[in-house]
């Protein structure tokens, strides 16, 4: 059996459109999403009753435990697509970690197995109103009961652990993150819709933020927002008639399912493992390797998931990417480096969930990027969530 | 008053668990068809793939090694504001190759900890009846 995709190159998106990111975008979360939406339609030069499939993940990433709303802090393509006045054949909503890639792959399967000929997907991510992460949790139930008590809870524990055992383990040091940080701000403060338009951040204010769960401080994280972002996709034939320049779908793969373990426990050898399986999958679906992208956008949710992403993608050695980064190996500006956080990524634009990383494809390969345009880019690489955990998607500039 | 820490509450699956530890006793379950120990234990058996794992809960010494470690600064459940900054540490058991669990350690955030740093299971009394389980350590 072959690894390649059987439809590698025959979808593209032909359209999207990007909301203002906000920490509060003063207005429902589901009337920005039909906003979005139409603009996203608009922009690729079709009309709401072309739309015939609707796809996204509408997961609200907050460990407070809150009930889910629809239209108000999470929307589903269900909502959308009523929203919007739509009728598709096809409404589908992706349920596994890798939210985006997770979703673009139900959207290009639609397109390239017939069941829908233009298909939205969509990503709204909300920050709700209180503590994002405060859990008033008095009794401990079900897998929480092996963890919580104990005081191990929420994401900055999970990514604590796995983090501080690639310092011990290669001997870096926290305070190379900064390298990682002041790139992702630096990139960001460039694009007009991300939160931090025009606040790049120094190393020396990287270095004075105390730590919340050591070695983490908080500009390892992202910051919650409200934000919407949708992209239209739709046969490479279909495309030749629209007005911009398609973007194609080479491969993608996801993670598989790491070994059982307590929640939230991210050995770093799941990771890097895991990791590195996910990644021997996705070349052979895009029919190519690592040396061929050009583009690679990594996930960033939290700082270090940049050097767990830069190794098991095998753009530098496993143990080394600490030291990759800090020789200006990923530096946007500089000739000879891979520019992974040349979107700005999570942390240069907030928790747009694999927004930034799949946008800067888009942007870039289809030759809309503006004054950030990077005129060699070919071969784009969108990543989201951990390695072991979420997934990647492959978009090409030309179908090969 | 202060708000309390979350209590576990004991399950079908998990009763022998918290039951031993109000004993500061460590017990794991063990698969009854394939011998294999797992933390936590689930529907089926991660090992051995059985959906009958009938587990037995196992006395085991809670000696381990530290396989990663974090300190907590700022709590994001009740009860643990008092508690910060506190250690959690990533131990691997000594009872079974790659049995993981999570844990206080209890000798407090000034410890100097190492990767392979041999711990021992301690115990955290929460109220008379519910002792959660944590690590002191070995030296």
């Amino acid at each position: 059996m072959s690894g390649r995709f059987a439809a590698s190159n025959q979808v593209a998106i032909v359209g999207y459109a990007q909301s203002q990111i906000r920490r509060n975008a003063g207005r429902a979360l589901g009337s920005l999403a039909v906003d979005t939406a139409r603009d996203a339609i608009r922009d690729a030069g079709l009309t709401v009753d072309q739309i015939d499939g609707f796809v996204s993940s509408s997961l609200l990433p907050s460990a407070a435990g809150r009930g889910v709303e629809d239209g108000v802090n999470i929307v589903s393509s269900n909502w959308l697509a009523q929203h919007l006045g739509a009728t598709p054949r096809y409404a589908a909503g992706f349920d596994g970690i890798g939210q985006l890639p997770g979703s673009v792959v139900l959207g290009v399967n639609a397109v390239a197995s017939g069941a829908a000929d233009y298909v939205l997907v969509h990503r709204a991510l909300h920050n709700p109103k209180g503590r994002y992460h405060g859990n008033p949790m008095r009794e401990a139930r079900g897998a929480q009961q092996w963890v919580a008590p104990q005081g191990f809870f929420g994401p900055l524990a999970m990514i604590a652990l796995p983090y501080n055992e690639y310092l011990q383990r290669f001997g870096a040091r926290r305070e190379s993150m900064h390298g990682v940080v002041v790139e992702a701000r630096k990139n960001g403060a460039r694009i007009p819709w991300s939160f931090w338009h025009d606040r790049p951040l120094s190393a020396a204010e990287y270095l004075a933020a105390p730590t919340l769960f050591d070695p983490v401080c908080r500009y390892d994280c992202d910051i919650p927002v409200d934000g919407v972002a949708a992209f239209v996709l739709t046969s490479a034939e279909r495309a030749k008639d629209l007005p911009h320049r398609p973007v194609y779908i080479a491969g993608y793969a996801s993670a598989a399912p790491s070994r059982a373990r307590l929640p939230l426990h991210w050995p770093l050898d799941d990771i890097l493992d895991g990791g590195a399986a996910m990644a021997r999958r996705l070349w052979a679906h895009a029919g190519i390797v690592a040396e061929d992208v050009d583009l690679p956008q990594v996930y960033d949710g939290f700082s270090p998931f940049v050097w767990f992403w830069l190794e098991v993608l095998g753009l530098c050695p496993v143990g080394e990417a600490h030291r990759f980064v800090a020789n200006g190996g990923i530096d946007s500006d500089r000739d000879g480096s891979i520019p992974v956080l040349s979107g700005g990524g999570a942390l240069g634009n907030g928790r747009m969930h694999g927004v930034p990383q799949m946008l800067e494809c888009y942007l870039q390969l289809s030759q809309r990027a503006g004054d950030r345009q990077r005129t060699a880019a070919q071969l784009g690489l969108a990543c989201h969530s951990s390695p072991h955990y979420g997934g990647a998607v492959v978009y090409s500039a030309e179908p090969y | 008053m202060t708000a309390t820490r979350p209590l576990p509450v004991p399950d079908e699956q998990s009763g022998p668990f918290w039951a031993a530890a109000a004993h500061h006793v460590l017990k794991v379950a063990r698969c009854a068809r394939c011998d294999v120990l797992s933390l936590p234990p689930d529907l089926v058996c991660p090992h051995c793939g059985s959906t009958d794992p009938k587990f037995t809960f196992t006395r085991i010494s809670g000696d381990g090694a530290i396989r990663s470690w974090t300190v907590v600064r700022q709590a994001f459940l009740p009860g643990f504001d008092e508690d910060v900054p506190f250690m959690l540490v990533d131990v691997e058991l000594a009872a079974q190759p790659g049995l993981r669990m999570i844990g206080r350690l209890l000798d407090g955030v000034e410890a100097g900890v190492g990767i392979g740093d041999a711990v021992v299971a301690g115990f955290e009394d929460l109220t008379p009846e519910v002792a959660v389980p944590a690590f002191r350590l070995a030296r």
